[in-house]
């Protein structure tokens, strides 16, 4: 009984770090490396089709461009992420524990405080979740936003190959530059 | 030197009535034109009529003269039947859209014409030989909105959703 209470506790401590703390576990990051690769890599159509930079003559910059510009948006993503949850964590809390409570109500083996365990678990899913596909949206829309507004009106006396490396660039260092910022 | 009177005599008969046959009476004229459609990356807009002229006493190969809106060009004979080419450019920014009507004169009119407009008369005053009506519908010049602007509006808006759903999550 004690053991499982331990445990129990541990799993709890557990989840509060996991809540408090800015890393993100291995699923989340790789979403978060995953969009990122691909919002950072949907520039270089534009500037290929649109501002007809050559495909193969800048595949250097490409690379090195995109790698840099995934890194920045994964790090604006996370720390978006841990701004959000706890705001979204409170926001929901209360709709979470109506609902777990109604659930949980017809199952009179379990112990309160499993339940509260359980309840605490879920909202800390929930609100997981929703920042982390919020935290993506938003930066994703600022992304290109900044993205095309910088390519085609501030840098729009640049050179294709230049424009691309500083557009995507400032774009990705602002994102992240952004995220950090209080709120 | 009978002989050289008459062939003389002739030949001034000849000439007479050529002359007299250059004149188009009762004129009939039937015209195509072509002009420019897309001027999205041109800044002239051209103006391209031709007209094949029947007149009634059948002349053939007279010289003719256009005007339009004041402005006064030879029209150009193409093929060896009563064809004619008028062209000319207009500004892109100048050229309106609508009818232009091109006035012919032959040269007896196109003479009356410019003397009109030396002495700075109406030169609608010249009754010229025929006229021939080109409409220009108008040139594409492009979309209203160009596609970047289009797109960066829109960007924008996505992000100010985004932002204004991110404000009330963090309220």
């Amino acid at each position: 009984m004690s053991g499982k209470q331990s445990k129990a506790f541990t799993k709890e401590e557990e989840l509060l770090l996991q809540d408090f703390s800015r890393n993100v576990s291995t699923k989340s990051s790789a979403l978060f490396y995953g969009n990122a690769f691909i919002v950072s890599a949907i520039p270089i159509w534009l500037f290929w089709r649109i501002h007809m930079i050559d495909l193969y003559s800048s595949i250097i910059s490409f690379i090195a461009v995109t790698l840099a510009s995934t890194y920045l948006v994964a790090l604006a993503y996370k720390n978006t992420k841990f701004i959000l949850k706890h705001k979204v964590a409170v926001k929901r809390e209360e709709a979470v524990t109506r609902e777990m409570t109604r659930k949980l109500a017809e199952d009179k083996k379990m112990s309160k405080k499993e339940k509260d365990e359980r309840i605490l678990w879920k909202k800390n899913e929930v609100a997981d979740y929703e920042a982390t596909t919020f935290s993506i949206f938003y930066n994703n829309a600022l992304f290109l936003a900044l993205v095309i507004f910088s390519s085609f009106y501030l840098l729009k006396t640049f050179t294709p190959a230049v424009n691309y490396i500083l557009s995507v660039g400032a774009a990705g260092g602002l994102l992240a530059l952004l995220s950090t910022g209080p709120q | 030197m009978g002989n050289r009177s008459t062939f003389l005599s002739i030949c001034f008969l000849v000439l007479f009535t050529y002359t007299v046959a250059d004149v188009c009476t009762k004129p009939k004229v039937s015209a195509s034109a072509y002009t420019t459609q897309d001027a999205t990356v041109l800044t002239n807009i051209a103006f391209v009529a031709e007209l094949s002229l029947n007149c009634e006493n059948h002349v053939t190969g007279l010289p003719l003269y256009a005007e339009i809106n004041g402005r006064t060009l030879p029209a150009a004979r193409i093929g060896d039947d009563n064809k004619y080419q008028v062209s000319w450019t207009e500004d892109v920014k100048k050229a309106k859209s609508g009818d232009y009507s091109i006035n012919l004169y032959d040269e007896e009119g196109y003479a009356a014409l410019r003397k009109a407009l030396r002495s700075g008369e109406d030169p609608s005053s010249v009754k010229s030989l025929v006229t021939v009506v080109v409409n220009y519908p108008g040139a594409y010049q492009g979309p209203w909105v160009n596609s970047e602007f289009m797109a960066a509006i829109l960007s924008v808006l996505v992000w100010y959703l985004a932002f204004t759903a991110r404000s009330k999550l963090l309220a």
